[in-house]
């Protein structure tokens, strides 16, 4: 179920919602707040319920343990087997094909003849997020930044808290226990206008921008070999801002859920295109993945507290792992390495970067992110070289159907993305002709989701 | 002291997007409650929103449109490749595309099939058991349907319910269609409680099914969606569902795209199917002969221009179940030889026998289909008179 769905709109949300209000008291509300994460989970696979229960289940007997037993030994043997087994778990469902195929190529190309079969795999949506949110809580269980709960409905809560099960934020328990503790006291009109406003902006954000530029350039870049100089880069620009506004409008619309239900979840998107270097832009984007490979592999690495050569590797190794937790390809992985190198250079030529001017600094980190998402929209390294071959060598090519759209909606998005105030500036308090404003997008928005499948999250893939 | 100005809740988005919510559920429900004929383009949607579960259309209806068009053409959204036509869709107290006034009249076959034994873009006159009708001088009941389902229970019931003058089933197959199965426990249970169900009731689950699963709130923003993706402001996002081939004559033929990608797919021939509908059949006391339908694409494939290579031989489905139902002793006939032979004859006088905007034939298609079936099973001449009749003849 996708938050743009009208089964979510119609349905799921006011019912868990009502009944959310309806109910008195900590343990009724954590109980109906798990069972609607389960709920909404199911509607993509209901199978798949037991493993995010299973992981539920492991990291709060961890936390437990940890709670209990003060023996170093004893602690770090509750920290290892849940993250080894929830790391096993996301490593078979998103790495095992991609490992296999790796031996398999490896094998022939020394003339061997290894035949490891390709498993029949789905990917359960949200892995990648919701064992992040339990690796998070059992390495600050361990670390003591927060105080694991001995309230196992308190803690299914908020791994499965649906607005942000399937595709983040991946917020940390630390970020909402205080929420989560005075869920009891939580007034329901107190944040009701801000979070409908924080829901409907994301809503536009991704029916009316990410969804209208995906409409024009998912079908031009299937031609890619056709595309002109001009029409690849207008293809990546869009692609640029369909992305932002995709997984921003759906990070929004999941803090505004958040805010509905007396949860004050984390800022996810900082205004990442306004960004005056790579590292800048790192820590506005997808700020939740990115303080999380900050934290605990980064850090843990020994982050930039060594030499220069190591600091150079640890970014490289933190950023290829960002690049791959987005899939299970090699892409993916060029895309990391690119950023990671990207990072390095950064840090060599900091000052005289920074003595650039500011627009200056801007237009280059955005030009420089445009050649990373070119790498990261490619369905091939075919692709993504003559993508990049056509963006920086004068090519001649087709025109395609709706230029015309994707720039006036690339104008549109610019703006907003380079020199509007993000939804954490502003004060969600609306003049009357702005909320006229509002509604009158909104129901074109909905008339529009009566005749398309919502499409889904290009971040649900991840 | 400065007072704070606060404002009213009504002009609030927590308050002004939740009524939006409710107008617009309110709007689609109330929508839900009218005529869906407007916003159809063909009957099939239109009669088959409130069918009762089990029928086929929903009973007793008459749906009349001046301009109706081809699926393909609505599928794929290709305005400017619509064959408009006048179209007339009658169906009986069953819910079978008949006139009403079949039931009390002696009938020589049930005709059991899919949309092409029903007719698409075709009016009453013009379907494949009018034609038989009108050439075999007694009364072919049009027992198609949507799903195309023919179960000998259903069928015999159904004959129970006809005055039958001679008792013969003709089983009509396309190629491409859903492999016909034996239905499982679980479905014939339902299907005998569906049939011991009142009409009243089931008509009332029918509607109640269609004013779920219908939205013309949802078929309205889908006409403005294609108006809209129409490859000038939008990419045509459906175009996919469609493969636009040119034929030699320089005219644009329409073909939906899984029946030219799965052209060289063999499929299961379902014998178990077929010696069941044969054996339930015959002890009853029924004939039961087979029609196969070759699909649009084997017709007119050796006519398409630029039409790439596929590869391997295409799969002959039908001719293999052909050879498969003689051996079991079902009388068959299989229309692609004939098909493709008229298609190439009327082509060069610039007629087709199937729709150039639709998957199914048109009332040319029906007439020689009817012909040719004339030909090879004459019904004999007290079909509509005496109670049984012999057995037809295999060819």
């Amino acid at each position: 179920m996708l938050f743009n769905s009208l089964q979510f709109l119609y349905a799921f949300l006011p019912i868990t919602y009502l009944v959310f209000w309806r109910l008195t008291g900590k343990m009724p509300r954590y109980v109906w707040l798990a069972i609607s994460g389960y709920v909404f989970y199911s509607f993509w696979n209901y199978k798949f319920c037991a493993l995010m229960l299973f992981s539920t289940a492991v990291s709060y007997l961890a936390g437990r343990a940890l709670l209990q037993w003060q023996d170093p030994r004893r602690r770090r043997l509750c920290v290892i087997v849940p993250v080894t087994m929830d790391l096993a778990l996301l490593g078979f469902f998103k790495y095992g094909n991609f490992a296999v195929t790796n031996v398999n190529t490896v094998v022939s190309w020394v003339g061997g003849a290894s035949t490891l079969p390709i498993l029949n795999i789905v990917l359960p949506v949200g892995i990648s997020f919701y064992t992040f949110h339990t690796i998070t809580y059992i390495i600050d269980s361990y670390r003591g930044v927060i105080t694991p709960t001995r309230n196992f409905f308190k803690f299914a809560a908020y791994v499965s808290l649906f607005s942000q099960l399937v595709a983040g934020p991946i917020v940390r328990f630390r970020q909402i226990d205080q929420d989560f503790e005075n869920i009891d006291r939580a007034d329901r009109t107190a944040d009701l206008h801000t979070g409908w406003s924080f829901f409907v902006i994301g809503f536009l954000e991704k029916v009316l921008i990410a969804d209208t530029i995906a409409a024009v350039i998912d079908p031009a870049l299937v031609k890619y070999a056709e595309l002109s100089t001009v029409g690849a880069w207008l293809c990546v620009l869009g692609f640029a801002y369909q992305v932002y506004f995709d997984f921003a409008g759906y990070s929004d619309m999941a803090v505004g859920l958040g805010h509905m239900f007396g949860f004050r979840l984390p800022q996810n998107f900082n205004s990442p295109y306004k960004a005056t270097d790579i590292a800048d832009l790192w820590r506005r984007w997808h700020i939740s993945l990115s303080s999380f490979f900050r934290d605990y592999v980064y850090f843990s690495l020994g982050g930039s507290r060594v030499s220069r050569l190591l600091t150079a590797r640890n970014l490289m190794i933190t950023m290829m792992l960002v690049g791959l937790w987005h899939g299970a390809n090699w892409l993916y992985i060029v895309f990391g390495a690119y950023q990671g190198l990207l990072l390095i250079l950064h840090r060599m030529v900091r000052g005289k970067w920074e003595g650039l001017p500011q627009w200056t600094r801007r237009i280059a980190t955005f030009g420089l992110w445009l050649v990373g998402l070119a790498i990261f929209r490619a369905s091939g390294f075919g692709m993504a070289f003559a993508l990049l071959d056509k963006m920086f060598t004068w090519q001649a090519g087709a025109s395609f159907v709706g230029a015309g759209v994707l720039i006036v909606m690339l104008v549109i998005a610019a703006v907003i993305a380079h020199w509007a105030p993000n939804t954490f500036e502003m004060r969600h308090r609306w003049s009357p002709s702005w909320v006229a404003s509002f509604a009158v997008l909104f129901g074109i928005c909905l008339f529009v989701l009566y005749g398309s499948r919502p499409a889904p999250y290009i971040y649900f893939q991840f | 002291m400065k007072t704070v100005k606060t404002r009213h809740p009504a002009w609030q988005l927590g308050f002004v997007i939740p009524c939006l919510l409710a107008v617009m559920f309110l709007v689609d429900v109330g929508l839900r409650l009218m005529s869906i004929d407007p916003l159809t383009f063909r009957a099939w949607e239109a009669l088959l929103r409130d069918r009762p579960p089990g029928a086929a259309f929903q009973p007793g209806r008459r749906y009349v449109n001046a301009r109706s068009y081809g699926d393909l053409a609505a599928l794929g959204n290709f305005p400017e490749l619509r064959q408009y036509r006048p179209e007339r869709f009658t169906t009986d107290a069953l819910g079978f595309r008949n006139a009403p006034e079949i039931l009390n009249q002696q009938v020589g076959a049930i005709l059991a099939g899919d949309s092409f034994v029903v007719g698409s873009g075709v009016s009453d006159d013009e379907t494949l058991s009018s034609r038989l009708s009108t050439l075999m001088g007694c009364v072919i009941y049009n027992a198609g349907s949507d799903a195309g389902r023919v179960v000998p229970d259903e069928i015999l019931a159904l004959a129970r319910r006809l005055t039958m003058g001679h008792r013969l089933v003709i089983r009509l197959y396309t190629e491409g269609a859903a492999v016909p199965a034996r239905p499982t426990r679980g479905e014939m249970l339902a299907a005998g409680l569906v049939a011991r169900t009142p009409a009243g009731v089931r008509a009332l689950a029918g509607r109640l099914r269609g004013l779920l699963t219908v939205s013309p709130l949802q078929s309205l923003s889908g006409h403005a969606w294609k108006a809209v993706a129409n490859d000038r402001i939008l990419p045509n996002r459906y175009a996919a569902n469609v493969v636009r081939a040119t034929l030699a004559n320089g005219d644009t033929m329409l073909f939906q795209a899984a029946q030219v990608n799965n052209f060289s797919r063999r499929r299961d021939l379902s014998l178990d199917y077929w010696k069941w509908l044969r054996d339930d059949l015959t002890q009853a006391r029924f004939d039961l002969v087979a029609i196969l339908v070759p699909s649009k694409y084997r017709v007119y494939r050796p006519f398409l221009v630029n039409q790439s290579p596929i590869g391997q031989p295409a799969a002959d489905d039908l001719g293999r179940l052909e050879r498969a139902l003689r051996a079991m002793g079902v009388p068959v006939l299989n229309l692609t030889p004939f098909l493709s032979a008229e298609a190439a004859r009327h082509l060069q006088r610039g007629e087709y026998l199937y729709w150039l905007d639709d998957n199914h034939w048109n009332a040319r298609g029906t007439a020689l289909a009817a012909a040719a079936i004339q030909a090879q099973w004459p019904l004999p001449e007290d079909a509509c008179s005496t109670s049984h009749s012999p057995a037809a003849r295999t060819p």
